[in-house]
C-alpha cells in the first residue's frame, strides 16, 4: 500500500525533488541552462517569423498591379522627400564638425548600421521587450542603441548566436540622457510602468523649472548625446505633461512614446566601431 | 441484514473497503473537531475582527516609507531684484546602497577569509581591519571601479566614512562621488543599469555666481540634520530625510527663517524587496524659501572688491536717503564656492589664518585718525569753541603747551592763521588739537555720543562689534585708573588715541554729516520705496554748516586738498560730480611695529548727497607711506565712479559672474 501511495503521488514527489535540487544548483549552471534553453528555441522563433513572413509575401502577392503602382509611386515621393532630408542632414553635419574641430570637442562614437527584422515582441508589463533575427553572427554587441524611422526604439540587452533581445524605451529598465530640442540641460528619461496594450508612455526627471509642456503644446524629448551610448539628436518622445518634483529643483514629467513601437518588423542597431 | 450472511468477502477483511454509516466512538473525534475548530474559528474572528487595526498598523509600518526632503532655500538677489547674489543649483552625486549588498558583502568575506588562510598575512593587520569590513570595501570599490570605468575617474573608496555610514546610516544611500559634472552626469544615466544598487541622486546646494564677492555679508550655509515637516502624517513609519541647511553668517544667518524652504514629504508602499511602489500615497511637495532682495549693488561691491584687491581692510557704501547700505566690502574674504556644500577642513583653517573669517567692516575697531575731526569741528562749532571765520591757531608745525610739545603732521609749517575750512581741507593737527582743549573732552564725547559712536549700528549681521569706544575721564579713571591729560584730548580731536570705530559706524556718520543729522540706521535690505530716514538734526547753523561742507570739498580738491588725489589724477577723477570728503592716518601698534590705518570718508554729490562711504585700509609695513589720500581714496574714487556712471546711464561694464559648478 505505501508503495502504491507514493506511485499516486509520484509527479508530485518528483517535481518538488527538482525544485529542491534547482535551488543548489550553482547560479553559473543556471544562467548557461538559461542561455542554452535560449539558444535552443531561438531557431523556432525564427522558423515562426520565416512562416510570418512567408505568410505576408504571400498576402502581399495578392494585390493589384494598381496598388502596386500606386504604392510605388508613393514610395518614390517619400524617397525624394528622405533625399532631400539627407542632402540637408549632411550639410548640417559638416557644419557641425567644422564647429567641433574649431572647438576642439571630442568626436561622438562612430557606428556601423545593421538592420535586422523583429523576430518576436513582448510587451508583457514585466517585459518590453523585442527579439531581433539577428545576433552574433552579425556582430551585435550587448548595450548597443537600437533606432528606427521614428526615432530611439531601445537598447539592446542580450545577445545570442543567431538573435537578440532589445529592450524598448517603454521599458522601465531603459534610461538615457535626453534633452528638449532647442535647449541643453541633460534630463534623465526612463520608460514607465505600460500596461500591455496600452499607449507607450515614459518618464522624465530634472526637467528645468522653466520648462513648459502640455498635451496640447508638447515638446520633443531627443537623446543628449552626452551619455555616450545614443548619438544627439534621436527622438525619443514628446513631453506632454510636467509638474514639480518632489524635491522642488526640477519638474519631472511624462512623455508620449512613438506608438509604431508596439508594431516595429524592422529595426537598426547602430553597432559601435569603437566598442569599450 | 448481518454482514456474514450478505457478503461471506467481509469475513477477510483485509481486502475490501467497509463502510460502517454509525460508529459511536467516533463522535469523540466529532466532538474534538468541533472544538478544534471552533478554537480556530474563534482564532481567526479575534485576529480578523478584534486585532485588525492592530495588524492594520504593522502592515502599514512595515510596508511604507516616509521620505522628507528639504525646501530649497530663498535667493538673494542684488538691489536692482533680478541679479542673483545667492542662488540654488543642484548637486549631482552616485550612490551606493548598502543595504541591498548584504548577501554580497557576505559571500566577498568568506572569500577574504578563505585566501587569509593561505597567504602570511599578520594578524595585527587583520585586527585593524576584520574580514567584515575588508569585505565592504572590497565590494564597494568594485561598484565604485564601475563608476570610475564609465566617467573615466580612479576614485578609491574612504574606509573610515564607509565603516561609520554602516554604522550609523546603512538605511540610506552612501555617495560615492559627489558633486558630478554634467557630462559625468549624463554619462551615468545612460551607462548604469537601472536596477542597480548604484543610483545617480540629486539634492540642492548653495550657488554664488560671484564667488567671493560680497562674502561677509552674504554669509554661508551649513548642514542642518533637523528636518522636520509640520502636519505630515507618517511618523512612525521608517523615514529617510534628506539634509537641509541653516545660515550660519551674514543675511544667511539672520533671515534664515524667511530664506529657508517648507520641507516637503512623500510615503510610499515599498514591495517585500524594499523598492518603491508608485504612485505615492501621499505626497507634499517642498517650497521654495522667500526671496530676499538685498541693498547691495553689485556692480559697486566690484569695483570697490577690485581696487582694494590684496590689501586689508574695508570700505561701506550708504545711501544718503535711505540708509541702504550699496557696498559692504571687507578684506581678505573667502570664496563663498568653497563652502558649498561644505568647507573642506583645510580650506577652512586656510581662511582662519589669513582672517578672511573677520568682517572688518562692521567689526574691525580703528583709530579713525583724522576723519575724526568731522565731529570735532561739529562739536566745536555747536559749543560755540570756533567760528568758521575766525582762527584760533598760528600753525608753524609745532606747539609747545601744557608742557608738551604738539606737532602738526600735516601742515609742517605751512598752515599759519589757519580757518576751519582750511583746516579741515589740508588737516591741520593743531587747529583741532586747539579745537578740543576749547571743547573740552566731555564735549567732545558728548557729541561723539550724539552721533551714536558709542553703540552697534544694529545693521541686519551677526556680529557686529560692541567694541567701539567713546572715551572721557570717567572712563579713563573707570578703566586705567589714570587722570585724564589734555594730550588725551589733543588725541581725541584727531582721532587717536582710545577712540575706536568701525568702517560701517565711520559711513554712517558720513551719510548723517551729507543729510544734517545725526544718525544713519545703516540696512541691507532694499526697499523700492523706502522713506527717507530723519533723525535728530545735526544743530549747526546754515553758515556753519556751509564752511564744514566746503571744507570737506576743498580736501578733495587742489592745490592743497589731502584728497586731491581723486580730482587730478585722471584715472581716479568722476567727471562733474562734486565730493566732499576727509582723509585720515591713524597709527595702531603690532607686533611688527606702528602702522597705519588709512582712512577716507565721503559723500557725493555736495549740492544733493546721494552715496556716503568709508573706507579703511591696514597699512603692512611700519614706516610706510601709507595714507588716506593716496590709498583709501582710490577705493572710494572706484566706487563714485561707477555710482554716476550707472546713474547717468552710461553702460556700466558688464559683470562677469564666477561660473557655477
Amino acid at each position: 500500500m505505501p508503495f502504491r501511495r507514493f506511485a499516486t503521488h509520484h509527479p508530485f514527489a518528483t517535481l518538488g525533488f527538482v525544485v529542491v535540487a534547482w535551488l543548489f544548483v550553482p547560479v553559473g549552471l543556471k544562467s548557461f541552462t538559461r542561455a542554452s534553453f535560449f539558444e535552443l528555441t531561438a531557431p523556432v522563433t525564427v522558423a515562426a517569423d520565416y512562416a510570418r513572413g512567408l505568410q505576408e509575401y504571400w498576402s502581399l502577392r495578392l494585390h493589384s498591379n494598381h496598388e502596386l503602382i500606386v504604392a510605388g509611386r508613393d514610395l518614390a515621393r517619400i524617397n525624394a522627400s528622405y533625399e532631400f532630408a539627407v542632402q540637408q542632414n549632411a550639410e548640417l553635419q559638416a557644419g557641425l564638425e567644422r564647429l567641433e574641430s574649431l572647438l576642439r570637442l571630442p568626436t561622438y562614437n562612430n557606428y556601423r548600421l545593421e538592420h535586422a527584422r523583429v523576430a518576436r515582441r513582448d510587451f508583457s508589463g514585466w517585459w518590453q521587450r523585442i527579439v531581433l533575427r539577428k545576433g552574433k553572427n552579425f556582430g551585435l554587441t550587448s548595450g548597443s542603441p537600437v533606432v528606427f524611422s521614428g526615432g530611439v526604439v531601445g537598447r539592446v540587452t542580450e545577445v545570442y548566436a543567431t538573435t537578440a533581445v532589445v529592450e524598448l524605451i517603454s521599458s522601465p529598465n531603459v534610461r538615457l540622457a535626453g534633452i528638449v530640442e532647442g535647449a541643453n540641460h541633460v534630463m534623465s528619461y526612463q520608460g514607465g510602468i505600460n500596461p500591455t496594450f496600452g499607449p507607450p508612455m515614459g518618464i522624465v526627471e530634472l526637467v528645468p523649472l522653466d520648462t513648459f509642456a502640455s498635451a496640447s503644446s508638447p515638446k520633443r524629448l531627443v537623446t543628449s548625446g552626452f551619455g555616450g551610448v545614443f548619438p544627439p539628436g534621436l527622438t525619443i518622445g514628446s513631453v506632454t505633461k510636467v509638474e514639480l518634483s518632489t524635491d522642488g529643483l526640477f519638474k519631472t514629467g511624462e512623455v508620449k512614446l512613438d506608438e509604431r513601437l508596439g508594431s516595429l518588423t524592422e529595426v537598426t542597431v547602430l553597432v559601435p566601431l569603437t566598442p569599450e | 441484514m448481518p454482514p456474514s450472511e450478505s457478503n461471506p468477502l467481509e469475513h477477510s477483511g483485509s481486502l475490501l473497503e467497509s463502510h460502517k454509516a454509525y460508529d459511536p466512538r467516533v463522535i469523540f473525534f466529532y466532538f474534538a473537531l468541533a472544538i478544534l475548530l471552533l478554537i480556530l474559528a474563534g482564532g481567526l474572528a479575534y485576529q480578523q475582527l478584534f486585532k485588525t487595526e492592530t495588524y492594520h498598523e504593522r502592515e502599514r509600518v512595515q510596508s511604507q516609507r516616509r521620505v522628507l526632503v528639504p525646501g530649497p532655500r530663498g535667493n538673494i538677489y542684488a538691489r536692482d531684484g533680478t541679479t542673483i547674489l545667492v542662488g540654488n543649483r543642484p548637486r549631482f552625486s552616485v550612490a551606493l546602497y548598502l543595504d541591498e549588498l548584504k548577501s554580497e558583502f557576505l559571500r566577498e568575506a568568506r572569500i577574504i577569509k578563505k585566501n587569509y588562510g593561505k597567504s602570511d598575512m599578520p594578524e595585527a593587520a587583520l585586527r585593524e581591519m576584520p574580514f567584515s569590513r575588508m569585505s565592504r570595501v572590497s565590494v564597494v570599490q568594485r561598484y565604485l571601479d564601475e563608476v570610475n570605468k564609465i566617467i573615466g575617474r580612479s576614485e578609491k573608496v574612504d574606509a573610515a566614512s564607509l565603516a561609520r555610514h554602516f554604522g550609523d546610516q546603512l538605511l540610506l544611500p552612501y555617495k560615492l562621488i559627489d558633486d558630478l559634472t554634467g557630462p559625468e552626469y549624463a554619462r551615468l544615466i545612460e551607462g548604469l543599469p537601472v536596477r542597480s544598487p548604484l543610483q545617480v541622486y540629486t539634492s540642492s546646494t548653495r550657488f554664488y555666481p560671484f564667488g567671493s564677492s560680497a562674502a561677509h555679508a552674504l554669509g554661508f550655509v551649513r548642514v542642518n540634520e533637523e528636518l522636520n515637516v509640520e502636519d505630515f502624517p507618517g511618523e512612525d513609519l521608517a523615514t529617510f530625510k534628506m539634509k537641509g541647511t541653516i545660515g550660519k553668517d551674514g543675511l544667511e544667518k539672520t533671515f534664515d527663517s524667511q530664506l529657508q524652504g517648507e520641507a516637503g514629504g512623500t510615503i510610499f508602499r515599498v514591495d517585500p524587496a524594499g523598492y518603491k511602489v508608485n504612485p505615492p500615497l501621499e505626497k507634499r511637495l517642498p517650497l521654495q524659501g522667500k526671496n530676499l532682495v538685498s541693498s547691495l549693488d553689485i556692480n559697486l561691491q566690484l569695483a570697490a572688491e577690485q581696487t582694494i584687491g590684496d590689501q586689508v581692510g574695508a570700505a561701506v557704501a550708504i545711501d544718503v536717503a535711505t540708509g541702504e547700505v550699496l557696498t559692504l566690502v571687507s578684506k581678505p574674504d573667502y570664496n563663498l564656492t568653497d563652502f558649498s556644500p561644505r568647507v573642506s577642513h583645510a580650506t577652512y583653517t586656510a581662511i582662519q589664518a589669513q582672517g578672511g573669517e573677520f568682517n572688518r567692516a562692521l567689526s574691525g575697531l580703528y583709530p579713525p585718525g583724522s576723519t575724526y575731526k568731522i565731529l570735532t569741528s561739529i562739536a566745536a562749532l555747536r559749543r560755540g569753541a570756533i567760528t568758521p571765520d575766525a582762527s584760533i591757531i598760528d600753525c608753524d608745525g609745532f606747539l609747545q603747551k601744557f608742557n608738551r610739545r604738539f606737532v602738526c603732521y600735516n601742515g609742517l609749517g605751512h598752515h599759519h592763521d589757519v580757518l576751519l575750512r582750511q583746516a579741515i581741507a589740508e588737516s591741520c593737527d593743531l587747529y583741532f588739537n586747539e579745537a578740543g582743549w576749547l571743547t573740552k573732552p566731555e564735549g567732545l564725547a558728548e557729541e561723539a555720543r550724539r552721533f551714536h559712536f558709542d553703540r552697534r549700528t544694529g545693521i541686519e549681521l551677526p556680529g557686529e562689534t560692541r567694541g567701539m569706544l567713546v572715551p572721557d575721564n570717567a572712563w579713563k579713571e573707570r578703566t586705567k585708573n589714570e587722570k585724564w591729560f589734555p594730550g588725551d584730548t589733543a588725541n581725541m580731536s584727531m582721532g587717536q588715541g582710545f577712540v575706536l570705530v568701525t568702517p560701517l559706524q565711520m559711513a554712517c556718520f558720513t551719510a548723517s554729516v551729507a543729510r544734517g543729522e545725526v544718525f544713519t540706521q545703516p540696512t541691507l535690505i532694499h526697499q523700492p520705496n523706502r522713506p527717507r530716514q530723519k533723525t535728530e538734526s545735526i544743530g549747526l547753523s546754515r553758515e556753519q554748516r556751509a564752511a564744514l561742507i566746503e571744507g570737506m570739498e576743498a580736501c578733495t580738491l587742489p592745490p592743497k586738498g589731502t584728497a586731491r588725489n581723486i580730482t587730478t589724477i585722471e584715472i581716479q577723477r568722476v567727471p562733474g560730480v562734486r565730493i566732499a570728503g576727509k582723509t585720515g592716518t591713524a597709527q595702531v601698534s603690532t607686533k611688527a611695529g606702528m602702522i597705519n590705518i588709512a582712512w577716507f570718508i565721503c559723500f557725493a554729490p555736495v549740492e544733493n548727497p546721494e552715496i556716503a562711504i568709508a573706507v579703511a585700509l591696514e597699512g603692512d609695513t611700519p614706516g610706510e607711506e601709507f595714507g588716506g589720500g593716496r590709498n583709501a581714496g582710490p577705493v572710494a574714487s572706484a566706487i563714485l565712479k561707477k555710482y554716476f556712471e550707472k546713474k547717468n546711464g552710461a553702460a556700466a561694464s558688464p559683470f562677469q559672474p564666477a561660473k557655477g559648478k
